[in-house]
């Protein structure tokens, strides 16, 4: 029972650390700004998800449960934040995306720039 | 349901501190203080988004195990997509916009979906404006997981305003 608990924590740890690594290759791979947004967020997502799910299975029915449940909840809504953040920043200040479907909503209304302080 | 959530705070920092600091006038008198500094920050963030934090009703908390579900597999399945894409030979990206319509009724739906989106590696909201998400895509697979609607479907029947 505990042995086979133990496994399933192992299997999500190192699952959850592949996923990491995957992120911070990304990260390096990509080229520009936006696209290393999407890597960073494999880091979020997959990697501290299944690192916290793996850590649960080893808490059972507990406080510690709880509170990881608890960092995970935060995290989901964190990281989100961040990452709007970080692009709407970028975006705002004008660095320009690279894309390849040249279908430019921006060409009307410009999205992201006006009503918004700089800073 | 401010004073809900007055009780969610409360037992969030009773469950995370335990319940002998009740003994601990100093560490309850601090407990206290915090939980009633971010109520009062909550009611102001309430008044600011214009008060409408009906979207907690007690019958949004009862289907959000399958909201949960339902965001755990687009998420994993985004992730997988990524992985592939990062992990690829050679890097072939094909980045794109697109203006998505954000349907919920309520400001914090909208949020709760652009920040779906943004969490589902692949794409991400660089605004929202008007009950309209800007959305940048990695590529055309990252795009049609937005664009299909579904994830919009899911945030809808958390909300409950569908049927």
């Amino acid at each position: 029972m505990t042995g086979a608990l133990d496994i399933v924590t192992a299997v999500l740890l190192v699952a959850g650390g592949l996923f990491c690594v995957v992120g911070g290759i990304g990260l390096h791979r990509f080229s520009e700004f936006y696209q290393r947004t999407h890597a960073a967020s494999v880091t979020d997502t997959a990697g501290a998800g299944l690192m916290l799910v793996g850590l649960m299975f080893q808490g059972g029915i507990s406080m510690v449960t709880l509170k990881l449940v608890l960092v995970l909840a935060f995290l989901l809504f964190s990281s989100p934040a961040i990452a709007h953040a970080l692009v709407k920043a970028a975006h705002g200040h004008g660095l320009a995306l690279e894309l390849e479907i040249p279908d430019n909503p921006e060409k009307n209304g410009e999205p992201g720039r006006d009503g918004d302080a700089a800073g | 349901m401010r004073l809900g959530v007055l009780a969610l705070l409360a037992a969030v920092w009773l469950s995370l501190s335990g319940p002998y600091t009740v003994h601990e006038w100093l560490i309850f008198a601090f407990g206290v203080v915090s939980v009633a500094f971010v109520w009062r920050l909550y009611l102001a963030l309430d008044r600011a988004a214009g008060g409408d934090s009906e979207f907690f009703r007690a019958s949004s908390w009862l289907r959000l195990p399958r909201f949960l579900v339902a965001f755990a597999l687009k998420v994993a399945a985004a992730n997988l997509h990524t992985t592939k894409l990062i992990l690829a030979p050679k890097i072939e990206l094909h980045p794109r916009l697109r203006r998505v319509p954000a349907s919920q009724k309520t400001s914090f739906g909208q949020v709760l979906y652009a920040n779906f989106i943004t969490l589902t590696p692949g794409t991400i909201t660089l605004d929202l404006r008007d009950d309209e998400l800007l959305v940048y895509a990695l590529d055309a697979e990252s795009e049609a997981d937005v664009m299909d609607g579904s994830m919009d479907r899911d945030v809808l029947r958390l909300e409950g305003g569908s049927d």
